[in-house]
C-alpha cells in the first residue's frame, strides 16, 4: 500500500500528469459553452429525422445530453491522455536511470509493479471521473435537468431516458467507462515495460487504438467477422446503459472480456518487469 | 354528324355526372363541418403510447390545447414527442371547400354506414398531398384519415369516440406510421453500401382524457409555442 501511495504520489508530482486534466477540462468547457450558442443547430441535426414527423417538446439540450454527446465524442480520445501517464509509469524509470536504484531496494519487483499497475488504474480511474464530473456540473448548472434523448445514428434509433433514472444510467455509464479504458492503460503498461522511453509506448499504444477502431468500423464483412476480436468493439459498452431495454447480458459480457484482457496484459508485463535484465 | 352529336352529348352527360359525384361527394363533409362549427376551442389531457422500433420512449404525457381553425399548443414539463400528422383532432381540417373531394366507396364501417373519399387538396404546394377518409355517416364522424402516399410516406390515423359535453371528441387515436427519414437527398433510397434507405415505422397509440371545452383560450397561450419547439 505504501508502495501504491508512493508511486501516486510520483506521477501527481508531474506536471505532464495535469496536461491530461487540464486539456479535458479546456474541451469540455469549450463544447458547452458552443453548444449553449448553437444550441438551435445541433438539435435540427440530432433531430433532423425525426423533426418532419414528429413535434418535440421541452428541454432536450439539457446538462445530461451534453454529457452523453462529450462521452461519445471524447471516448477515442481520452485513451491519449492515459496513455501520457500509464505509457510513461515503468519506462520512464528506464530514461531517467532510476531502474536499478528502484530494484535494489527491499520491495520486490513484483510488489512493484503491481504497485504501478494499481497507480496507473487509480489515474485512469480519476480521470474519467474527472472528465464525468466536469461534463455533468456545468452542464446542468449551464443547460438545467430532464429527459436523456439519445441518438443512436448508426443504428437509426432515438431512446428517451426519463429523468428519474438518468442519474443512475450516467454513474453506470461511468463505471463502464472506466473498465474501458482501464485495457488501453494495461495495454499502455505493458508496452511501458518492454521499453526503454516513454513515446514509444504512449505512440504504440495509441496506433493500436486507433488501428482496431478503424479495422472495427469498416463496413465490409471481413472486417465485420475480425471485429468480436478487438477489445475496441467492447470498449464502448458504456453506451449500452442508455438503451432501452439495458441489455445485460451484452454489457456483462464486454465487462468480462475486458477484465480477461487486463489480467492476460497485466500478467505479461508482470512476467517481462521480474524477468528484466537490468545489468546491461 | 350524328356521330359527332351522340359523342358530344355523351361527353356532356358523363361530364356532367362526373361533377354531379364530386358535388354528392363532398357533401358527407358537410355535416362534419356543421357537428363542430360550435367547437371553438379545448383543452385536453394527453397519453401517448410508441410502438416504434426507431423511437423507444416511455408513454409521455402532456396536456395540449386547440384553438379554432388551427391553433395547436402541447404544454409538458418533460420531453415530449408528438406526431406532426393525425395526432390530433382538428375539424377545421377538412373544410369542403380546400379540396377536391371524391367518392371512393360506400361501405360498413364498425356496423354502420360509411363512405370513404378522397380529398385532394385546392393548394397544390400544400405539404399533404391528398387524403382518404373514413365517414362514419350515421353518427357525421371521421373513423379514418389515410395520408395518402406522397415522397413514400404513408400515416394512417383510426379514431374512437366519446361524449365530452355536447361534442364527440376522440378518446383514442391509433396512429400506424411508415415512412422514410428525412435524410439528405441522395441517401433517400440508397444509404452507405446499399443499405435500404431507413423507415420510420410502428404505431402511436394516443388517449385523450379530461376535455375542457370551449372555456375562451386566448391567442396569447400559443405565441410561446414556436419558441419552445425546437426548430
Amino acid at each position: 500500500m505504501k508502495l501504491f501511495w508512493f508511486e501516486t504520489y510520483k506521477i501527481f508530482s508531474r506536471w505532464r500528469t495535469y496536461i491530461s486534466f487540464g486539456f479535458i477540462a479546456l474541451i469540455v468547457i469549450m463544447t458547452e459553452v458552443v453548444m449553449k450558442l448553437s444550441a438551435n443547430e445541433i438539435l435540427y441535426r440530432m433531430m433532423r429525422s425525426f423533426q418532419k414527423d414528429f413535434l418535440i417538446f421541452g428541454n432536450v439540450l439539457n446538462g445530461w445530453f451534453i454529457t452523453a454527446f462529450i462521452m461519445n465524442s471524447l471516448h477515442i480520445h481520452i485513451p491519449f491522455f492515459i496513455t501520457l501517464v500509464a505509457g510513461d509509469i515503468v519506462s520512464s524509470e528506464a530514461t531517467s536511470g532510476t531502474v536499478r536504484l528502484l530494484l535494489i531496494r527491499p520491495p520486490s519487483r513484483s510488489k512493484i509493479i503491481t504497485a504501478k499497475y494499481l497507480t496507473t488504474l487509480f489515474y485512469t480511474t480519476g480521470l474519467v471521473i474527472f472528465l464525468g464530473l466536469i461534463c455533468i456540473i456545468p452542464g446542468l448548472l449551464l443547460f438545467g435537468n430532464g429527459d436523456l434523448i439519445m441518438n443512436y445514428q448508426t443504428k437509426f434509433r432515438i431512446v428517451l431516458i426519463p429523468e428519474a433514472e438518468v442519474p443512475l444510467r450516467m454513474l453506470l455509464a461511468f463505471t463502464a467507462a472506466v473498465w474501458s479504458m482501464t485495457v488501453v492503460a494495461s495495454l499502455a503498461f505493458l508496452f511501458s515495460t518492454l521499453a526503454e522511453n516513454s513515446i514509444g509506448p504512449i505512440i504504440g499504444t495509441m496506433a493500436v487504438v486507433i488501428v482496431f477502431l478503424v479495422l472495427g468500423n469498416f463496413p465490409f464483412d471481413f472486417f465485420r467477422l475480425l471485429s468480436p476480436y478487438l477489445f475496441t468493439t467492447y470498449m464502448v459498452f458504456w453506451q449500452r446503459f442508455f438503451d432501452d431495454p439495458i441489455p445485460w447480458r451484452e454489457i456483462a459480457r464486454s465487462a468480462i472480456l475486458l477484465g480477461l484482457h487486463n489480467i492476460g496484459l497485466f500478467l505479461i508485463a508482470f512476467i517481462v518487469f521480474n524477468r528484466k535484465d537490468i545489468k546491461s | 354528324m350524328k356521330k359527332v352529336l351522340f359523342l358530344a352529348g355523351l361527353l356532356l352527360l358523363l361530364s356532367t355526372e362526373r361533377i354531379q359525384a364530386q358535388e354528392d361527394a363532398s357533401r358527407y363533409l358537410d355535416p362534419i363541418e356543421k357537428k363542430y362549427s360550435g367547437l371553438k376551442d379545448y383543452i385536453v389531457d394527453v397519453n401517448v403510447h410508441f410502438d416504434i422500433e426507431a423511437l423507444k420512449a416511455p408513454d409521455l404525457q402532456a396536456k395540449l390545447y386547440y384553438k379554432a381553425p388551427d391553433k395547436m399548443k402541447v404544454e409538458s414539463k418533460r420531453i415530449f414527442f408528438f406526431p406532426q400528422e393525425g395526432g390530433f383532432f382538428n375539424p377545421s381540417l377538412f373544410k369542403k371547400k380546400n379540396f377536391d373531394v371524391r367518392l371512393v366507396e360506400r361501405l360498413v364501417y364498425d356496423d354502420r354506414k360509411a363512405v370513404r373519399l378522397k380529398l385532394t387538396p385546392m393548394d397544390t404546394d400544400a405539404f399533404n398531398k391528398g387524403l382518404v377518409l373514413t365517414i362514419d355517416t350515421d353518427r357525421s364522424l371521421i373513423r379514418e384519415i389515410k395520408i395518402s402516399p406522397s415522397e413514400g410516406r404513408e400515416v394512417k390515423a383510426t379514431m374512437d369516440y366519446g361524449r365530452f359535453g355536447n361534442f364527440e371528441l376522440p378518446a383514442r387515436i391509433d396512429l400506424e406510421l411508415d415512412i422514410p427519414s428525412d435524410e439528405p437527398s441522395g441517401m433517400k433510397e440508397f444509404t452507405q453500401f446499399g443499405q435500404k434507405a431507413k423507415r420510420i415505422s410502428g404505431k402511436v397509440e394516443i388517449t385523450y382524457s379530461n376535455y375542457r371545452i370551449n372555456v375562451g383560450l386566448s391567442d396569447e397561450i400559443f405565441k410561446e409555442t414556436e419558441s419552445r419547439k425546437p426548430k
